[in-house]
């Protein structure tokens, strides 16, 4: 076995003990540990990515040399290394674009308790992404959701701590469902890991026997793991957790918790349950109509919406909706689809989320729109990145979100019975994100000429502009030569079966 | 390959550069924008940007591949005869209402914004007019949109904003139907690239044939919206007459037109003789017949001269589309030829009211008692570009609507064959009845009118010769109607 294989592992326990690191380092030290971390894990995930594309197989890795069904196990192929590689680029260019509003939002004893939870973060999204046990991703499950309470929470302000609480509630709803899921799905099969579940799930679905208890496992699982990534009805707690916290928690909320929580969901569909299997119950339709409604109602919610962060929190709910409307199909080419959305939203979210902070701080700090006239050319560079995160939101050619609509359309047309609504949805949705994101572009572009507020240039905050630039390049990279990308998700896709 | 990229992208960096350079000062700001380099640079950048464009249109025939945007989607540029016509067009009605602006912007607000942006549509339409496959094209279709949305909301009123949201709103919307359809296509279809006959594949209309012509019907509506196709033409009504003349015109006379374009090409994408004589032909004549007598009826009643002519491109432009919905080779020749002509004689018109409107501020059609006293040229030209509207020889209309009529005779069609010529006869003599009176009251006032008065209002040349291009083009067009017949036989080829 290569040493590289002992990566996944690494990163993993690299940003678990430096949370603990960061609890006794002043918060200038700790915030460089915590980009250093970001860094390496990054540039690890990165190496790794290459070597199983260069290997082109997956493998799996013993912890504490203890075989299979006892020990504990990690498992990397192309798809967990390259989602951890661009987990750990989002967040390194949200906490970059979000630092200099930080000491205004948490209080300056409580700035290396950020950095702690932060790296936390971190380590349970990698471990979600690579375990390969069922039990271990729970355990992570939690400490993702107590990492990300914190994040709300760290900005004391009471929207933040009502956030936190309905956040907490609605998650740990979620987290018990899954874990009812894992205790009737662990009393079936009598394993834990997920390639040994994955064999005794085939067994009882060919036997015919506890069928039905096996389906319910499924679904509490799925509606857990819904729950905690703001499928449409379960969304309540998601435009207050994100409109409120601070700038690089809702980027990294919105574009990476969430996520993590779905990437789960795909291994449980592929290495615990089996994807036809899965495919033959009816918890895709009911995940491809909730998928719908939320493209629908979460666009609709935005509209009404009066806030910058929480219209931007509200496009979320719609994107998500998209993600499950992509299972929901089905199909292999609806899942590629669903996995490079995933990727394109999350690249988008964290540009929107830092781009609005840049309109906001010009705007005397106010969230409302009609404060908002003219922002953009007050902080220039701020409102560029809106207007090509909005496009890429819209579906606009050479942007990321115009080829995930493509392969979502072209995964539809494969699926007889779901094509129309499917398309019709996605055709209603993006003139309804046309309808919110054009709308703010253009008040960000009205010039408004008797504005007191001073405006922001290049010089005042170059790291700043340079995470912007280099978030709308990722978006334009991911729209322009998409190939690469989508050929690799089917390459994990494949090593996952 | 070069110059058919340099016509696309220098337009766009010229734009881009002016937004930069020439960005409006903010409210603080110690910067006054030197507005004599502005309009000479931009002047200069609109004459390269059409002489690479007629370059492009002399000299380019190869076609090749930018880049993929994923495996089976490339962006790919071919110039063939239809896109070359629709290039003709731009180039010549870009640069003059450019001029025209140099004069008629001078009191306005943001002018770089306006510039920059008028030569980023520039540079799209030209990508629009050699896009040689239908994704390609979709990307510019958007764009276009983008590029030309603040050119319609200039003036930043409320009005304005809201007519740019109309127009916004509405194009995404038909773009997005067309998209839908593009899925389609792309499912039964071997390559997007555009024919003139037909690229499903044969097993794909044995069984799904029904839903290609649902598929091809909502593409048609889709892109119909873009030329104002009833019942998606309201957009056109509201965003001509908040936009500045210059910016109405070019829309008129070319941006519409990229709805036609698109036509064109969907209709070459299904195949004519898939369509033709199914109910998708019927229903679209009934639209673009329902439109035409509409959209002059709305013209004849509307008071305000930009609002006026706005109706009567929504008119005009079906006639178009009815010609390409007769699918014969007769009627597109009429259409293809009220393209060029519809375009220069609207575009002429816009510009005529855009100079009334500058010189004297009145906009509605009773003000203009004694305005052919007063800016005799500006009125001639209107005059003679009216004519060729209404369809008098010698004139552009004329030979187009004469070509239009008879290919509609011959086509053979139930019903429509008759029904066809009778209804674009009686919508032209309300073009008469609309587009006159101004011009009778302007040059006759009538006894009790005051000659004292009287001013000599003209404008000056940087106006006029522009509308005087335009009209004279406008009726060379209707002299030598064979000089563009080469290439529009060409174009029914598919060549």
């Amino acid at each position: 076995m290569d040493f590289i294989c002992n990566f996944p592992f690494f990163s993993i326990l690299i940003s678990l003990f430096s949370g603990t690191i960061c609890s006794v380092l002043p918060a200038k030290a700790a915030k460089a540990v915590n980009r250093l971390v970001i860094a390496a894990v990054g540039l690890m995930s990165a190496v790794l990515l290459l070597y199983l594309l260069s290997t082109g197989e997956s493998f799996i890795y013993w912890m504490g040399h203890f075989p299979a069904p006892w020990g504990n196990e990690i498992r990397a192929g192309v798809l967990e290394a390259g989602m951890a590689l661009f987990f750990c680029v989002i967040m390194y260019l949200s906490m970059a674009g979000g630092a200099h509003k930080l000491p205004g939002e948490v209080v300056e004893s409580k700035h290396s308790l950020y950095y702690i939870l932060v790296n936390l973060l971190l380590s349970s999204l990698l471990a979600l992404v690579y375990t390969n046990d069922m039990f271990t991703a729970y355990v992570f499950v939690e400490i993702n959701t107590i990492s990300a309470c914190g994040l709300i929470m760290i900005r004391q302000v009471g929207r933040t701590i009502e956030a936190a609480v309905r956040y907490m509630i609605m998650s740990l709803l979620g987290s018990g469902l899954l874990l009812f899921g894992l205790c009737i799905m662990y009393d079936l099969t009598g394993h834990l890991l997920m390639s040994n579940i994955k064999e005794s799930v085939a067994l009882i679905m060919a036997n015919g026997e506890y069928q039905i208890p096996l389906i319910v496992a499924v679904a509490l699982m799925c509606i857990g793991l819904c729950i905690k990534s703001a499928l449409f009805p379960f969304h309540s707690w998601l435009p207050d957790a994100y409109g409120y916290s601070t700038v690089s928690s809702a980027a990294i909320l919105s574009s990476l918790v969430s996520k993590g929580y779905i990437f789960l969901l795909i291994k449980i569909i592929y290495r615990v349950i089996g994807f036809d299997i899965f495919n033959s119950t009816r918890i895709i339709d009911v995940l491809f109509v909730f998928g719908l409604m939320g493209m629908i109602f979460g666009s609709l919610s935005a509209i009404k919406e009066n806030d910058i962060r929480r219209m931007i929190a509200f496009s979320s709910v719609a994107q998500i909706g998209y993600i499950y409307m992509g299972f929901g199909m089905g199909t292999q080419a609806g899942m590629v689809a669903s996995i490079f959305h995933i990727l394109s939203h999350a690249a988008t979210k964290s540009l929107l989320f830092i781009a609005a902070i840049g309109l906001t701080d010009v705007s005397g700090g106010s969230r409302k729109f009609i404060d908002l006239t003219g922002a953009a050319y007050r902080n220039k560079w701020a409102g560029v990145a809106f207007t090509a995160g909005s496009l890429s939101m819209v579906g606009i050619p050479l942007f990321s979100g115009f080829i995930s609509k493509l392969l979502f359309a072209q995964a539809a047309v494969q699926v007889e019975g779901k094509m129309l609504a499917s398309l019709i949805v996605l055709g209603i949705s993006t003139v309804l994100n046309a309808v919110y994101f054009m709308k703010t572009v253009i008040r960000i572009y009205t010039s408004e000429q008797d504005a007191p507020y001073r405006s922001i240039t290049f010089r005042d905050r170059k790291g700043y502009t340079v995470v912007l630039v280099c978030s709308v390049l990722l978006n334009v990279i991911l729209g322009v030569s998409s190939q690469p990308v989508v050929d690799m998700i089917g390459q994990g896709l494949a090593m996952f079966a | 390959m070069y110059l058919i990229l340099s016509s696309i992208f220098f337009p766009i960096l010229a734009g881009l550069f002016l937004l930069i350079r020439y960005r409006t000062p903010l409210p603080g700001e110690k910067r006054a924008i030197d507005r004599k380099a502005l309009t000479t640079l931009t002047g200069i950048f609109l004459l390269i940007t059409a002489a690479l464009v007629a370059a492009a249109l002399l000299h380019a025939k190869e076609s090749f591949t930018l880049f993929y945007l994923t495996k089976t989607l490339p962006i790919y540029f071919r110039i063939d005869s239809v896109g070359r016509l629709f290039s003709m067009l731009a180039v010549i009605v870009l640069p003059c209402a450019g001029f025209f602006s140099f004069e008629y912007m001078k009191h306005e607000e943001r002018e770089s914004r306006y510039y920059g942006f008028y030569l980023l549509a520039f540079g799209v339409l030209n990508a629009l007019c050699s896009a040689g496959n239908l994704i390609t094209f979709y990307l510019f279709f958007e764009l276009l949109t983008m590029t030309s949305m603040p050119l319609v909301l200039h003036s930043c009123s409320r009005e304005a904003v809201m007519a740019g949201l109309k127009y916004l709103f509405y194009s995404l919307c038909g773009a997005y139907a067309a998209l839908f359809g593009i899925y389609f296509l792309y499912q039964n279809c071997d390559s997007l690239a555009f024919t003139a006959d037909g690229a499903l594949r044969a097993s794909s209309i044995a069984e799904h044939g029904g839903f290609l012509l649902v598929t091809a019907f909502v593409m048609l509506l889709g892109f119909g919206v873009k030329a104002g196709m009833f019942p998606m033409h309201a957009w056109l009504p509201t965003a001509h007459p908040v936009a500045p003349a210059p910016a109405s015109a070019v829309l008129s006379a070319v941006i519409v037109k990229a709805g036609v374009l698109a036509i064109i090409r969907v209709l070459g994408m299904f195949g004519r003789d898939f369509l033709r004589g199914t109910w998708v032909q019927s229903v679209w004549i009934s639209l673009t017949l329902v439109t035409v007598f509409m959209g002059s009826l709305l013209a004849y009643r509307e008071p305000v001269l930009k609002k006026r002519l706005a109706y009567s491109t929504v008119s005009q432009l079906s006639y178009i589309l009815f010609g390409l919905a007769v699918m014969q080779e007769t009627a597109f020749t009429g259409a293809l030829c009220h393209v060029l002509a519809h375009g220069f004689i609207k575009s002429s018109l816009f510009l005529c009211a855009g100079a009334i409107i500058y010189k004297t501020g009145k906009t509605r059609v009773e003000e203009l008692r004694g305005i052919g006293k007063e800016m005799p040229l500006t009125m001639w030209c209107f005059t003679i570009a009216s004519l060729g509207l209404i369809g008098i020889p010698p004139t552009g209309g004329f030979v187009s609507k004469w070509y239009l009529a008879l290919g509609s005779l011959k086509s053979g069609m139930p019903v429509f064959d008759v029904l066809g010529p009778v209804i674009l006869l009686v919508s032209a003599l309300l073009t008469a009845g609309y587009l006159l009176p101004p011009v009778i009251h302007g040059f006759f006032p009538g006894a009790d009118y005051d000659y004292g008065r009287l001013q000599k209002k003209e404008p000056c040349r940087l106006m006029t010769v522009p509308i005087f291009i335009l009209t004279t083009a406008s009726v060379f067009i209707g002299l030598f109607p064979d000089c563009v017949s080469g290439i529009i036989a060409a174009a029914f080829t598919g060549r």
